[in-house]
């Protein structure tokens, strides 16, 4: 049986750390999905990078094919 | 138009660029999480270093993005003295090199306020977490707050794990 709290998380609620400082809320509470940073804190710079550019990549082509779409 | 960071930085490598990473991609190499659509350096805006960044991008059909009509990068010596910022476009993506950033200063007090940063296909400077703040801080627009809120929460953490990239 999952408890509420593990179906929340399952859900996407986001647990933030307990000893997250005052900086690390402001964000969450921006609307930041801060579990976002802590997956990118656990690579090296590099491969932050290489994460980045394949997002972009898949930005720019769907933006491209938008545009297709739109000119046909 | 693709936008590709690794491959412009590498052809900035090979020429000698003086140059240190600022921006969006600055914040990626911290931890940031938002998507970039170019890549922004600080250099050197000497005649010598101008030629080498021309020198890079040559093949590139590299454009001034900015101007009306797109003009195409032809350096001059009266160009290379005049010229404060370069916006380009490239067929590899936006490279735009600027002579200073703001909250920080010149070429020279980047420097002093920028890490070297290896990868496996060379090291790279890039301006330091706490100078990244102060320049996107001073920049102000709401996007540049937004990316402080993120890197004010890494250098937080970073602070509490010293293992921390």
């Amino acid at each position: 049986m999952i408890d509420e709290e593990t179906l929340a998380q399952m859900n996407g609620k986001y647990v933030c750390p307990p000893d997250a400082g005052p900086a690390w809320r402001a964000a969450m509470e921006y609307g930041f999905d801060m579990s976002l940073i802590e997956d990118a804190l656990r690579m090296t710079p590099e491969q932050r990078l290489e994460q980045h550019q394949r997002a972009l990549d898949m930005i720019l082509e769907l933006k491209e094919a938008g545009e297709n779409h739109a000119a046909k | 138009m693709p936008q590709n960071d690794k491959a412009l930085l590498l052809r900035l490598k090979d020429q000698n660029v003086e140059f240190v990473i600022i921006g969006g991609v600055c914040g990626v190499l911290h931890g940031v999480s938002l998507v970039t659509f170019d890549l922004d350096i600080c250099c050197r805006f000497t005649g010598e270093n101008l030629r080498r960044i021309e020198a890079a991008v040559k093949d590139l059909h590299p454009r001034h993005r900015l101007t009306a009509n797109k003009l195409p990068l032809e350096l001059t010596d009266d160009l290379c003295e005049r010229l404060t910022n370069i916006y380009l476009n490239t067929d590899l993506g936006i490279l735009d090199c600027l002579g200073s950033v703001a909250g920080i200063g010149d070429y020279e007090q980047v420097l002093q306020r920028s890490i070297p940063h290896s990868m496996s296909y060379g090291e790279f400077r890039i301006l330091s977490l706490e100078a990244l703040i102060a320049a996107k801080s001073a920049v102000g627009r709401e996007k540049d707050l937004e990316a402080v809120k993120l890197l004010s929460a890494i250098q937080e953490e970073k602070k509490k794990h010293k293992d921390l990239f």
